[in-house]
């Protein structure tokens, strides 16, 4: 038996096993965070049936469930064997408080699914949930009761979403060009008057043309507060489980359902509608609800103006080492300190960006070019501009390397072949090593771009903010305002997550804007890897 | 080929070759010239880029290399002044303001400005109706504002304000200086003369010690209040007075009243410090008599009204500071903290700085010195040319000083003096900060007020970075570098091509996410699973253990080859199983193990709190994050062990687990380390992580189950607030200095071990 023992001891089997074990584990880490991120984010977007609870002191509760737990055990000392409560979203912040209750199981007597009461989405507040009481124009009754006063407020919400929509773009565009054409005449007249040498006729008219814009600005905030009280024209009383009423402005919804009255296809349906809303839609109080269109747009600008940026420079240098450099040791030190700035901490380039290209570049370029606008600066401050420019050198090596393994994937023949034919080195890199390293080439852009779309620290001091009032690209010339800060997928995800007031209330989102991150991510790393894969196949088949 | 040249333009003029035909000469040319500017700007283009790499770590070092500059100096102007018909210059004062632009001398009652750099006198508009008799003491009322107290001949103080109106005229500052006086009240019930004064307002009303001509000392009090009066609230005051009987009253040379009104301190030519507290401003009690050694020619509060520089006949500089036991409570002691560097004849004024804990002392040979109290530094030394210093004033913005010596002369001095907080010692070692015990290593970069004293020492948080870097490596080296021995030695390569891929997925997962998780998920989950997590890390070695027993019992019909899907499935559903076991015995192991309440049994058995984001669940986090690095490496330098090394191991009877320890692993290590050093790298320098997932405070304890702040986290946080070019911001550099230093070490380590191993296997 001893033997035995010994025996199996000495074979390694038991290590092995521990082995085996840490790479479950490692698969399990993997596997678990995604069936996470994936339940959290993809649920958020499914309508959720609605919970009607009686309990034993008579009053209901009214919500959706999200889960039941043991209560911890220094909580409940009089139940050893555990008491468990559920979770519920109850909504009404206005009333209650709080978004989300629990409620201790044995407290509850019954629990029901009623097929009238309704989930409304509002712009302030978060949800409601209940019933209708009476829909109102103006003082007068407009139909009474819950089924007549659904069936009344239906087209009136879809109304008042047109009305959103039309104030929306008086604000942003007609006004918000308003501001825009007055910002920029003042910004004229301070550098005619900077310039010492201007027209008195000049600024004059210049001042006209301001009073006129004025002018203008005038008469359509006129238009905006009459259709903003055409918004409040018709109201509606809601009253909640326990009867507690709350009026409130059909303006305020913005869309109402019955989730214990869909069908299944129904709620398939709505799952895709509120996906495509939140991405296409501006977020609403303070990012936690409505859409994540600005964070999107931000984070593809970005990229895009990061992709610009790092591909030349990489590409170039990825040739100069493999191509044109004498390889010795300095092209290894080279080497190495391209490895060393893929493993600098992002912050760092986070730190250098905000000195060199914000506080210095971006500086004198204000002195020199926006002396009327100081001391606003322009350039001055954090911008996408710089934020795409310090993750373009966050990401450089990784284009290197990328470009590198792609040339020397080329057969030695293919350059001797072209350079025996008669072609210039330069001619054999252009027609014959770049397109064979273009796999490389964009691997090594897929993977930068994988990596700058998941980066939020040096974004934080170069130009992201929670809530960017326009976007970086407009109608307005030059079109693409590089001085811009912008909003971004990661950086939103900390933001909602870690700085928004009601965290609870604001997790769904935070999920969903993780889902979105993680997908995006993992969906350029495995085009990177295939890509890769096809390379290796391709060079592999040739050379043969 | 170079001929060539000019003959193709020859051979262009002449006749234009037709298009379908192109001179063979020219196109060769122009073949030639491109792939020349090719070469140039690809060459460019690759020195641009290298040079830019480089180039960050200059910017760092260029951007945080000012910290360490020594201050300088440079004398500005001097003005004679107009001393003739007067008897010696006492009972003078200067002052400057914020732009050092107008300077003024008050003697005796007389005020005249100067505008600087000219030097020029600046005829004053109105001059205050000063109440008439001959002022014999002056005193400066410390702060912001220009506020003296002249004492008269027959006792009484009158308040005087130098203040400086700023107006804007074509976008040019202009600044005038005006003059108002205050109500005069008595202080002296006595009608003697005022020797000495302390005359400080606060905000109850202006107090004034004086010590007569006779040796005695009366402490006064203007109490104003509030009072509603027939129309609107009318300020009444009413005259607080007490005589200060104490032994060495008569030897006081110099009074200093704090600015709340609440301590009296004096000191003596005796070489007594002499504490008062005057809280109950009609019965002040004598706190405690400290000794100085020689005669007390000097005395003023730091900014704060804490620490209390002391100077002395003999020329010492110290300073001292109001401590209150802890334990034992009551009066506060004065204490010698630090001593600065020695003047050369007795210190005669010293100036405190409006902004920092800085201070400027002159003394009766000339010299002017500048010091820092944190730093614990003497940052200037002007050698004087023997005329005493009568007054200094160090200008409110600390780039300058204004003295006025006995010989008359008025000089204005330059400071560049960006950075007296931080010297290498006051960055790395304890500092004995303002209101502490003991020297103590302290990150507090911001506070509340002008006053609030700055604590930079980077210690916490380079420890804080020590500590998630140690417990993120602790939980993440085991498994990653088990799972590469697996996967590379042990599993089947078509499981492989699958299972590599997939845990390299992670490397890919954002910071954020992960740091979301871990912050908002886990962290509450983990404070409830607690005993669970605890009873895995007992459990999961066991039922491996007892799971692998049983195995080999299996008929090998079912279990097939090792390193096959059954074998990775019965991993996985082990594990499985028993993390579901543990979570489900959650509450039996609390129960058990922890007396019931595990954060109590914690506190009670190792004085340890928890913490809800704490090191654990940042060691799960940031584990998570570089399990993927240095799997992946491993399992590379792993799998690229020459394969008929281990063919030849193998054959010559080795067992496979033989060929494992014997061979692989030891061939493979230099691998292994540099994977090692590689996570270590980007364990060191995550961000996001540490920011959502921890507290962020910067304590300094081992403490699993406490938060603690790295030196990324600390930038992220800070940066946004730290103005550009001061202290903090330099600091924060000099963090990412550290951070960039550390990983490039790290990382070129791991890189040439990395290529030696390489060039190791290409030999056989």
């Amino acid at each position: 038996m001893r033997a035995r023992i010994k025996k199996f001891l000495d074979s390694g089997t038991l290590f092995v096993w521990f082995c085996g074990t840490a790479v479950a584990a490692s698969l399990l880490l993997v596997g678990g965070v995604l069936l996470l991120i994936m339940v959290n984010g993809l649920g958020f977007f499914w309508p959720h049936a609605l919970v009607d609870l009686t309990l034993t002191d008579g009053t209901h509760v009214l919500g959706e469930l999200k889960g039941e737990e043991v209560i911890p055990y220094s909580e409940t000392p009089a139940f050893p064997e555990g008491k468990t409560r559920v979770r519920l979203k109850v909504g009404n912040r206005d009333l209650y408080g709080l978004d989300f209750r629990w409620v201790d199981t044995d407290q509850i007597v019954s629990a029901e699914s009623p097929k009238d009461v309704a989930a409304f989405e509002r712009r302030e507040w978060g949800n409601f949930y209940g019933r209708i009481r009476e829909v109102s124009r103006g003082g007068d009754v407009v139909a009474s009761g819950n089924q007549e006063g659904w069936k009344a407020l239906q087209p009136l919400i879809e109304q008042a979403n047109d009305l959103h929509e039309e104030i929306e773009h008086l604000q942003r565009d007609v006004i918000g060009d308003i501001n825009y054409d007055i910002e920029e005449t003042r910004l004229k007249i301070r550098e005619l008057e900077l310039s010492g040498q201007h027209e008195p006729q000049e600024v004059a008219e210049l001042q006209t043309a301001t009073k006129q814009l004025e002018t203008q600005y005038e008469k359509h905030v006129a238009t905006l507060r009459k259709l903003s009280r055409q918004l409040d024209e018709y109201a509606v009383i809601l009253v909640e489980t326990n009867g507690r009423e709350k009026q409130l402005a059909v303006g305020q919804i913005v869309k109402a359902l019955r989730p214990n009255d869909m069908g299944f296809v129904e709620k398939i349906l709505r799952y895709f509608m509120n996906f495509w809303s939140v991405l296409s839609e501006e977020p609403r109080e303070a990012n936690t609800e409505g859409g994540i269109f600005p964070a999107i747009f931000g984070t593809v600008m970005m990229v895009l103006i990061m992709s610009v940026a790092v591909v030349p420079f990489g590409v170039l240098a990825a040739f100069y080492l493999r191509e044109y450099a004498r390889q010795g040791l300095i092209v290894r030190v080279i080497r190495i300190a391209v490895n060393n700035l893929a493993g600098v901490p992002s912050i760092v380039f986070g730190v250098f960006g905000l000195g060199f290209f914000v506080y210095a570049v971006g500086g004198t370029l204000d002195t020199l070019f926006y002396p009327e606008a100081l001391p606003t600066p322009t350039f001055g401050t954090g911008g996408i501009l710089w934020a795409s420019f310090t993750l373009a050198l966050l990401t450089v090596p990784v284009v290197i390397v990328s470009t590198e393994e792609g040339l020397s994937a080329v057969p030695r023949e293919y350059r001797e072949g072209s350079l025996a034919l008669g072609a210039t080195k330069f001619e054999s890199m252009l027609r014959v090593i770049l397109p064979c390293a273009l796999p490389g080439i964009l691997t090594g852009l897929i993977l930068a771009v994988a990596r700058a779309t998941g980066e939020v620290a040096p974004l934080m001091l170069t130009g992201v903010v929670k809530l960017a009032p326009a976007l970086p690209l407009d109608h307005h010339f030059p079109f693409l305002h590089f001085e811009r800060k912008f909003m971004h997928l990661g950086f939103h995800i900390f933001d909602v997550g870690f700085q928004s007031p009601n965290v609870e209330a604001a997790k769904p989102m935070v999920y969903v804007t993780t889902l979105i991150l993680v997908m995006v991510v993992i969906v350029l790393n495995l085009s990177a890897v295939a890509l890769r894969n096809y390379m290796q196949k391709k060079f592999k088949a040739s050379a043969v | 080929m170079n001929q060539a040249d000019p003959t193709a333009n020859q051979v262009e003029t002449a006749s234009p070759p037709a298009p379908s035909f192109p001179s063979k000469i020219t196109s060769r040319t122009l073949r030639r010239w491109a792939d020349h500017g090719a070469r140039g700007v690809i060459t460019l283009g690759g020195w641009a880029t290298i040079f830019s790499i480089f180039g960050i770590f200059a910017y760092l070092f260029i951007e945080v290399a000012p910290l360490f500059y020594a201050a300088s100096w440079s004398q500005g102007t001097s003005v004679h002044i107009d001393t003739s018909g007067e008897a010696p210059l006492e009972n003078v004062s200067v002052g400057i303001n914020e732009y050092r632009e107008v300077g003024y001398v008050l003697r005796n009652g007389d005020i005249s400005f100067y505008r600087f750099p000219s030097g020029t006198p600046i005829p004053l508009k109105s001059v205050p109706d000063f109440e008439t008799g001959e002022i014999t003491a002056l005193a400066r009322s410390p702060g912001k504002d220009h506020v003296y107290g002249l004492g008269t001949r027959i006792g009484r103080v009158m308040p005087l304000y130098v203040t400086f109106r700023v107006t804007f005229e074509d976008d040019v500052r202009k600044t005038e200086p005006v003059v108002t006086s205050g109500e005069p009240f008595e202080a002296a019930p006595t009608g003697e003369p005022v020797a000495r004064l302390a005359y400080r307002e606060t905000d109850s009303g202006p107090i004034a010690a004086v010590l007569t001509g006779s040796g005695r000392l009366f402490l006064t009090k203007m109490q104003e209040s509030e009072a509603e009066g027939l129309f609107a609230l009318e300020t009444e005051s009413e005259l607080l007075q007490a005589e200060i009987i104490d032994e060495g009253v008569e030897a006081l040379s110099v009074l200093l009243l704090d600015d709340l009104g609440e301590t009296l301190l004096g000191g003596t030519k005796d070489g007594r410090l002499l504490y008062w507290d005057i809280q109950d401003i009609q019965s002040p009690r004598l706190m405690g008599m400290y000794s100085a050694g020689t005669s007390i020619t000097a005395l003023s509060y730091l900014i704060g009204d804490r620490s209390i520089v002391v100077g002395t006949e003999k020329g010492t500089v110290s300073v001292w500071m109001s401590v209150i036991d802890p334990d034992v409570g009551g009066d506060p002691r004065l204490e010698k903290i630090r001593d600065l560097a020695s003047h050369n004849g007795a210190v005669s004024a010293v100036s405190p700085s409006l902004r920092d804990k800085g201070f400027l002392t002159a003394d009766v040979s000339g010299g002017v010195a500048l010091h820092h109290s944190t730093s614990d530094q003497t940052l200037i030394q002007i050698p004087g040319n023997g005329s005493a210093i009568v007054a200094a004033m160090f200008a409110p913005k600390t780039d300058g000083a204004l003295v006025l010596d006995d010989s008359g002369r008025l000089i204005t001095y330059h400071f560049e003096n960006e950075h007296p907080e931080s010297t290498f010692s006051s960055l790395f070692f304890p500092v004995l900060y303002e209101g502490y015990e003991e020297p103590l290593h302290i990150w507090q970069s911001t506070g509340g007020s002008d006053a609030f004293e700055p604590k930079f020492g980077l210690w916490p948080i380079m420890f804080g970075t020590l500590k998630g870097t140690i417990y993120a490596m602790l939980l993440a080296t085991p498994l990653a570098v088990l799972g590469a021995i697996y996967t590379a030695m042990f599993m089947r390569p078509n499981i492989r091509a699958v299972v590599k891929p997939v845990v390299e997925i992670m490397a890919a997962f954002p910071t954020v996410v992960l740091g979301f998780l871990a912050g908002l998920w886990f962290a509450p989950l983990l404070e409830k699973i607690f005993p669970a997590l605890v009873a895995m890390f007992l459990l999961i070695p066991l039922a491996v253990v007892l799971v692998c027993v049983g195995w080999q019992f299996l008929p090998s019909r079912l279990k097939g080859h090792s390193g096959n899907v059954t074998e990775l499935a019965a991993f996985v559903v082990l594990l499985i199983g028993t993390v579901w076991v543990c979570l489900q015995l959650n509450h039996q192991v609390e129960f058990w193990l922890f007396d019931s309440d595990y954060k109590q049994w914690l506190q009670s058995t190792f004085g340890l709190a928890y913490d809800q984001r704490n090191a654990l669940v940042i060691a799960f986090a940031m584990g998570m994050a570089v399990i993927p690095t240095i799997f992946s490496i491993s399992e590379d330098s792993l799998s690229n062990v020459p394969p008929h090394l281990i063919a030849g191991s193998l054959a010559l009877g080795a067992t496979p687990w033989q060929t494992l320890t014997k061979l692989v692993i030891i061939s493979a290590s230099p691998g292994v380390f540099s994977a090692l050093m590689i996570g270590l790298g980007r364990v060191v320098g995550e961000t996001m992580i540490v920011l959502m997932a921890t507290g962020n405070t910067p304590v300094m304890d081992m403490n699993l189950f406490n938060g603690f702040r790295t030196l990324s986290a600390n930038i992220a946080v800070e940066m946004p607030e730290a103005p550009h070019g001061g202290t903090l911001y330099r600091l924060l550099f000099l963090a990412g200095l550290l951070l960039f230093v550390f990983t490039s070490i790290v990382n070129t380590l791991a890189e040439i071990v990395r290529q030696r191993l390489r060039a190791r296997y290409s030999q056989f």
